[in-house]
C-alpha cells in the first residue's frame, strides 16, 4: 500500500506542476487559452497520445511495444499504396486495419506463445515495418487522398473538436474502464507485478498479453490512418521516432518501467503536462533543442524522484524487518 | 476505488478546464496582425498595374512579426541565412523581432508542422519555410494563409504550391543541373567516367529538383561520356552521409566521382574519402560552404563545388516577406520590387512546378583552389 501513496503523490506532483505550466503560458501568451489553440495543442500530437492509451497497458504489463510508430507508418503507407493502386478509400481503410490485427497478432505470437522478450521482437518490428513502409512508397510522397479524408484529418467534425482528438477522448475513458475497473485490467497489473505468480493464480496470461499486442498494433494502425489524414500526404519516414514521445509520456505519467505500477490517471496528467508545457515553449518562441531538453529533465526526474523515494522506503522497512514488498495490483481489489 | 474515482474525476475536470476555459472571448484574431491602415501615405497603392510599373519600393519601420523556418536548426547554411535575414531586418527597420525557430534535425517534420501552426496561432504576419515536410506541410500551410498569415517558401518550396504565396529561388534549378554536369566533366575529363549521386533526403524538394535537371544536362552529348550509377541518400547527417559515401565507393570499384548537392552530403563524403585515403581514386563534387569546405579542395579530395550564397538568400527572403507582409506587393506574377542591396527582382512563374510562383535569386559561384580560401573567410 505503500506504493500506492507513491505513485498517488506522484500524481500530485504532475498535478502541481501541470497548474504552474498551465497558469505560467496563460500569463506568457495571450492566445494560449484560445478555442483554436487548445485544440492544435491536441491535434499535433493527438496521433502519439492515442498510441501512448496503449503503450500505459503494454508497459504496465510488464512489456514494451518498440513497433508502434513503424507500425503506424506501415498502417499510413499502405493506405496511400493502396489508394494509389485505386483501391476504393473505404476499403483500403478496411484493409489497412486488418493488417494492424495481424501484426499485432505476429509480436503477439512470439511474445506470448514462444516466449520472446518483447523488446527483440518490438525491436525487429520496428525496423522490419518500416523497411516494409519504405517498399511500398519508396522515396515518394504519396498524397491527392479524396477531399473527405483530409477533411477528417484537418477540419473539427464537432466543432470545435476534430475526428483524431474525439476518438482519443474515447479511448480515454474505455481505457480507464477498462484497465481500472474491470477483471482484464487486474490480471494486466498481476501479470506485470510477477508473471509467475499470476500464472499460478489462473490468470491466462498468454491470452492476456496476446490482446494486448493485438490491440497495440491496432490502435498504432488506427493513429497511422488519422496521421495520413491529417498531414494529407505520405512517405516512407511518416511517424518516425514518434514511440520515444509516446513511452517518454508513459512513464513521465508514472508507469513503472519493470511493469506493474501506474495508472492512466498519471500517464493523462503526463500527456497533458507535455503538450502544455511544449506549446508554452512554442508559444514564446523557444527553440526545438530547449524544449527537447526540458522534456527529457523531466523524464530523468520522473525515473529518479520514484526510486529515491523507494530506497528511502526500503531502507526504513528493512530496518523495521518486515520484508514486506507491496503489491500494487492489489490496489485495484476492491 | 472512491480515491481513484476522485482521481478520474478531477483530470477530466482539468481536461474540461482546459477545453472550455477561453470561452467565447478567444477568437481566432491575430493580435499582433498589421493593420491594413498601418500602411503609411507614402507607400505605393497596391492597385498598381505590376508589369508596367516601376519597382516597388520598401517603407521601412513597419512592425510585421515573421519567422523564420529552416529545415531544421544546427547546420551553418540556415545560421547563415538567419544572419541575412537579420541584415534585412536592420536596414527595413522592423520594431518586431525576427524569430529564427526551427525544428530539431530528427523532428524535422513534426516539427515544421508544429511550429507552423504554432506560428499561425500566434497570428504572426509571415512564416519563410525551408520546407523538409513535402507536401506534409501543405495542410498546415494554408491553414495559415486562411489565417491571413503570408507564406513564402525559401531554399526548398512546397512541392505542389498550395499554401505558398511565394518560392525564393536561390538558383535556377536547370542551372543546378548544368553546374553540377559542368563540374563532373571538369573533373572527370573529356574520357568522362562513373559517379554517384549523395543527396540529402528522398523527399528533399530542392535536392530532387536539382538531380532530376542534371539527369536532363546529361542527355546532352557533350556528357556522353559520364555515367550516372546510382543515387543515394544520407539524409542531410553526417554520419549517414559518410557511411553512405562509403558505401558507395565499396559498391562501385569504378566509381571516380561522388556528386553531393548537400553542404552537410558533401562535407561527410570528402572527409570520408579523406580518412580512408581514397582522394586520388574517387574525387567529391556538388555543392559545398566554402568555410566547410576549404581544406578538401586544397588538399585535393574536392577540386571543385559550387554554391550561392545563404546570406544573400536569407536578405532576400526577409526583404521580400517584409514587402508582402506590409501590403506593398502582392505576390502576383510580374510584380517587380527592390530589394535593398540585392538589387531588383520580378516574380515569375516556377517553371519546376505548376502552380508554383518564384523569385530568382542566382547566380552559381564555382570554388575551386584558386577563389575557396578567400570565400571561406
Amino acid at each position: 500500500m505503500r506504493n500506492l501513496r507513491r505513485l498517488k503523490s506522484w500524481e500530485g506532483l504532475l498535478l502541481a506542476i501541470l497548474v504552474v505550466v498551465v497558469v505560467n503560458n496563460a500569463v506568457q501568451s495571450p492566445v494560449y487559452l484560445s478555442v483554436e489553440n487548445q485544440v492544435n495543442l491536441f491535434q499535433l500530437f493527438v496521433e502519439r497520445i492515442i498510441v501512448a492509451l496503449a503503450m500505459t497497458f503494454i508497459i504496465i504489463n510488464g512489456e514494451i511495444d518498440l513497433s508502434v510508430a513503424s507500425v503506424m507508418g506501415l498502417a499510413s503507407c499502405l493506405l496511400a499504396f493502396l489508394h494509389e493502386q485505386s483501391v476504393p478509400m473505404p476499403a483500403a481503410i478496411v484493409v489497412t486495419l486488418t493488417v494492424g490485427v495481424i501484426v499485432g497478432a505476429f509480436n503477439g505470437f512470439w511474445i506470448s506463445v514462444v516466449g520472446l522478450p518483447s523488446l527483440a521482437v518490438t525491436l525487429a518490428g520496428l525496423i522490419g515495418y518500416r523497411g516494409v513502409a519504405r517498399i511500398l512508397v519508396e522515396d515518394r510522397s504519396i498524397g491527392n487522398f479524396p477531399e473527405w479524408f483530409n477533411r477528417l484529418g484537418q477540419q473539427p467534425l464537432l466543432d470545435p473538436l476534430p475526428l483524431a482528438s474525439i476518438i482519443f477522448f474515447i479511448l480515454l475513458v474505455v481505457a480507464v474502464v477498462v484497465l481500472q475497473y474491470s477483471a482484464f485490467g487486474r490480471y494486466v497489473y498481476v501479470i506485470g507485478n510477477n508473471r509467475e505468480v499470476a500464472r499460478y493464480s489462473g490468470v491466462k496470461v498468454r491470452r492476456v498479453k496476446m490482446m494486448l499486442f493485438i490491440a497495440s498494433s491496432t490502435i498504432a494502425t488506427l493513429a497511422g490512418l488519422l496521421l495520413a489524414a491529417r498531414l494529407g500526404a505520405v512517405r516512407g519516414s511518416t511517424a518516425e521516432g514518434f514511440e520515444l514521445d509516446i513511452i517518454t509520456m508513459v512513464l513521465l505519467g508514472g508507469v513503472s518501467i519493470f511493469g506493474g505500477s501506474g495508472t492512466l490517471v498519471g500517464v493523462g496528467l503526463s500527456i497533458l503536462l507535455v503538450l502544455n508545457l511544449r506549446n508554452g515553449m512554442s508559444l514564446v518562441n523557444i527553440t526545438s533543442n530547449t524544449q527537447t531538453g526540458v522534456i527529457g529533465a523531466l523524464l530523468i526526474l520522473s525515473v529518479l524522484i520514484p526510486n529515491w523515494t523507494q530506497d528511502a522506503r526500503s531502507l526504513l522497512s528493512r530496518r523495521r524487518r518486515t520484508g514486506h514488498t507491496p503489491v500494487t495490483g492489489e490496489e485495484k481489489g476492491g | 476505488m472512491n480515491k481513484n474515482l476522485r482521481a478520474v474525476v478531477s483530470l477530466l475536470t482539468v481536461a474540461m478546464l482546459l477545453l472550455a476555459a477561453c470561452g467565447p472571448a478567444a477568437t481566432t484574431a491575430a493580435p499582433t496582425q498589421v493593420p491594413p491602415t498601418k500602411a503609411p501615405p507614402t507607400q505605393p497603392p497596391p492597385t498598381q498595374p505590376p508589369v508596367s510599373g516601376e519597382p516597388v519600393k520598401a517603407t521601412p519601420g513597419q512592425a510585421v512579426s515573421m519567422v523564420l523556418l529552416p529545415k531544421f536548426l544546427g547546420i551553418l547554411p540556415f545560421d547563415q541565412a538567419h544572419d541575412g535575414a537579420e541584415e534585412a531586418a536592420t536596414e527595413l527597420k522592423n520594431p518586431e523581432a525576427l524569430q529564427f525557430l526551427g525544428p530539431t534535425p530528427e523532428n524535422s517534420v513534426a516539427g515544421q508542422i508544429e511550429i507552423v501552426t504554432t506560428a499561425t496561432t500566434q497570428g504572426v504576419d509571415a512564416i519563410m519555410i525551408s520546407n523538409n515536410a513535402g507536401d506534409q506541410i501543405a495542410p498546415a500551410a494554408k491553414a495559415a494563409v486562411a489565417a491571413g498569415i503570408k507564406v513564402v517558401t525559401w531554399d526548398s518550396p512546397i512541392p505542389s504550391a498550395e499554401g505558398e504565396q511565394l518560392f525564393i529561388a536561390q538558383v535556377d534549378f536547370d542551372e543546378t543541373g548544368t553546374v553540377m554536369a559542368d563540374m563532373a566533366l571538369s573533373i572527370l575529363g573529356a574520357d568522362g567516367g562513373q559517379f554517384a549521386v549523395l543527396s540529402a533526403s528522398p523527399d528533399a524538394a530542392n535536392q530532387n529538383a536539382w538531380i532530376a535537371a542534371m539527369q536532363e544536362a546529361l542527355k546532352d552529348p557533350k556528357y556522353a561520356n559520364l555515367e550516372l550509377l546510382d543515387i543515394v541518400y544520407g539524409n542531410d547527417q553526417s554520419e549517414d552521409s559518410y557511411n553512405q559515401a562509403l558505401a558507395l565507393v565499396d559498391k562501385y570499384p569504378d566509381m571516380e566521382l561522388i556528386m553531393a548537392p548537400t553542404t552537410v552530403g558533401i562535407a561527410a563524403a570528402a572527409k570520408a574519402m579523406q580518412d580512408e585515403g581514397l582522394c586520388d581514386k574517387v574525387k567529391i563534387s556538388g555543392l559545398g560552404l566554402p568555410s566547410e569546405m576549404v581544406s578538401y579542395t586544397l588538399n585535393d579530395c574536392a577540386p571543385e563545388f559550387a554554391l550561392w550564397s545563404f546570406v544573400d538568400l536569407g536578405y532576400l527572403t526577409y526583404y521580400t516577406s517584409y514587402l508582402l507582409a506590409t501590403g506593398a506587393i502582392e505576390g502576383k506574377e510580374g510584380e517587380t520590387f527592390e530589394a535593398g542591396r540585392m538589387g531588383t527582382y520580378t516574380i515569375e512563374k516556377d517553371p519546376t512546378r505548376d502552380a508554383g510562383l518564384r523569385v530568382l535569386m542566382g547566380p552559381f559561384t564555382v570554388y575551386d583552389k584558386t577563389n575557396v580560401e578567400a570565400a571561406s573567410k
